[in-house]
């Protein structure tokens, strides 16, 4: 199976709420209507063998109305192709997916540290890579570079290390 | 002592790491022990994190290069090669053929020198020292060879978007045919010690089974997923480079215990030899650099030359290229498994976004999955047999 006979097959099954393209090379589906979201994925895994989770990604886009956006890269073994499935929200909460794929669990959670996406229904959502007391998710784009500040008194307390100059 | 006579399980928190040698860099693991068996693992990462994607963000296409050396810092090429890929997806630049070849070449040594790695210290954790010392040796050679081509063992930042930097000397040619004459040879020497030992086996057989349906619904991918029996290989299944124009078998094992996933790189560094003989024998001649003129830096010659290759030269270095609107995945087959790197673009100089999808972080996802209900003493082979870097894991 291509990527335009998948294309017809999804268009069947969620008639006018997908939007299959490919770019670059890459082939796409943007979930216009969030409430099919889930849907598409389960159906992309159980119909269409995207058993293989590769990763979640998450945008911002401060600029846009939907300024959040998840995309989630998927592989289908049997049939060697690669889909991109898109949904974007105006605020940066996204239902979960960690009871599609296992997988998903530890990808959801390094962008919930990073960007600050609330994955709604996920079991066990905490920060990764950061510190549990670290205040703003370094990847939005109106976090700053050169931010120092990291770390206040306390948290120099608790740590035991002077951050500070 | 009583909670013992009174047959409670009582459970036991114990800290691994960050610096132990078995966990391989700063990686701390949150024990629960019941008596000496494995209730739950929590993974703690985040001590190296450098914030390589915010980085990626605030630099040109071209700055970005160096940084991914440090990412899986024992195989930098591999990771200069996925990112450069990524990148050259936008403009659909046709690369030299001899770059291709070259670049399959780096990237299967260092896919057996991050394999030599890990058997060298998997086998340490495990309490065999011999393989050790003899997996070093051969790997010294291998980078002794990308010294003589790149000028530099680790971070060599070689790989350009376009093509390599620059042709290699006709020493490298030289050490790597004589190397890859002999490396069969070293990996019968690990096998001989290893495969048909009891010790191994008894460590190994049955530790840390993953099975077919997790692997992949876990996401986990190169070794760990071809040890749980699925035939799957970026460099057959989603081409890049020239690896079609090679002949080479993806090895898989069925069980998915810590003994296949061992057999699958065994096999696996065979393989990557057999890859670079041919790649060897059948290098073609000509440029190694793409004279595409939106990526390619123009050569020194043709800077003291002409006017207007001076004038592109400085512009690259300063702003740098801006690829069209969109968004791209370039994933290839690292050694660790699926490394990708996804790129927006919004048509600037710097990546709006890159996201890097990085083996180790997802491999380590499925420690607890592996670890619950062995001792205490498996976890050691059970974090050595996922291979993970922590440079890679913590970005």
């Amino acid at each position: 199976m291509n990527f335009t006979e998948l294309t017809t097959q999804l268009e069947q099954l969620f008639p006018g709420r997908l939007n299959c393209y490919t770019q670059f090379g890459c082939n796409f589906v943007r979930v216009k209507d969030h409430a099919v979201y889930k849907d598409v994925l389960r159906a992309l895994k159980e119909k269409f063998s995207f058993k293989y989770m590769v990763d979640v990604v998450a945008t911002h886009w401060p600029k846009k109305t939907d300024k959040f956006e998840i995309t989630n890269n998927l592989f289908s073994i049997e049939n060697k192709l690669r889909v991109f499935v898109k949904l974007s929200r105006p605020d940066h909460v996204f239902p979960t997916i960690t009871d599609i794929w296992k997988g998903a669990n530890f990808m959801e959670r390094e962008e919930y540290d990073l960007m600050g996406i609330v994955f709604e229904g996920h079991p066990d959502l905490r920060r990764v890579l950061l510190p549990d007391f670290f205040e703003g998710h370094p990847l939005r784009k109106d976090f700053p570079l050169k931010e120092r500040k990291w770390f206040n008194k306390t948290d120099e307390q608790r740590l035991g290390i002077k951050f500070t100059k | 002592m009583q909670n013992i006579n009174n047959n409670v399980a009582e459970v036991v928190t114990v800290n691994m790491g960050p610096q132990h040698p078995s966990t391989h860099g700063v990686l701390r693991l949150v024990v629960d022990l019941d008596g000496e068996t494995i209730v739950n693992v929590t993974p703690d990462v985040g001590y190296l994190h450098r914030g390589t994607e915010k980085l990626a963000e605030n630099r040109t296409y071209h700055q970005f290069i160096p940084l991914t050396d440090r990412l899986d810092y024992l195989s930098p090429l591999s990771n200069n090669l996925a990112y450069c890929l990524a990148v050259e997806k936008f403009f659909g630049v046709k690369i030299p053929e001899r770059a291709d070849y070259m670049r399959v070449i780096y990237a299967e040594l260092s896919r057996v020198a991050s394999h030599l790695v890990w058997i060298a210290t998997h086998a340490l954790d495990i309490g065999a020292m011999t393989v050790f010392l003899y997996a070093f040796r051969e790997r010294e050679r291998v980078l002794d060879m990308f010294e003589c081509a790149t000028g530099q063992r680790m971070t060599s930042s070689w790989i350009r978007i376009g093509g390599v930097r620059d042709d290699a000397p006709e020493e490298f040619f030289r050490l790597a045919k004589s190397f890859v004459d002999e490396f069969d040879g070293f990996v019968d020497l690990y096998e001989n010690l290893l495969t048909n030992n009891r010790i191994w086996k008894m460590r190994t057989i049955g530790i840390g089974v993953l099975n077919a349906d997790d692997a992949q619904d876990y996401g986990t991918s190169g070794p760990l997923m071809r040890g749980a029996g699925i035939d799957f290989d970026l460099r057959r299944d989603e081409p890049y480079c020239c690896y079609d124009k090679f002949k080479f078998e993806v090895p898989t094992q069925p069980e998915g215990d810590t003994y296949a996933r061992y057999k699958v790189r065994m096999k696996e560094l065979r393989e990557a030899n057999k890859i670079v003989a041919q790649a060897l024998e059948n290098l073609p001649e000509g440029p190694v650099m793409t004279d595409d003129p939106r990526v390619a830096m123009p050569s020194h010659e043709d800077v003291y030359e002409r006017m207007e290759s001076l004038i592109r030269r400085f512009y690259l270095i300063s702003k740098g290229f801006r690829p069209p609107k969109g968004e791209t995945y370039q994933g290839i087959e690292a050694p660790k498994g699926e490394l990708g790197f996804y790129i927006v673009s919004e048509g600037e100089e710097r990546p709006y976004r890159l996201k890097i999808r990085a083996p180790s972080y997802v491999n380590l996802g499925v420690l607890n999955h592996m670890a619950q209900g062995h001792m205490l003493a498996d976890l050691v082979a059970i974090i050595g047999t996922n291979d993970v870097v922590l440079g890679e894991i913590d970005r």
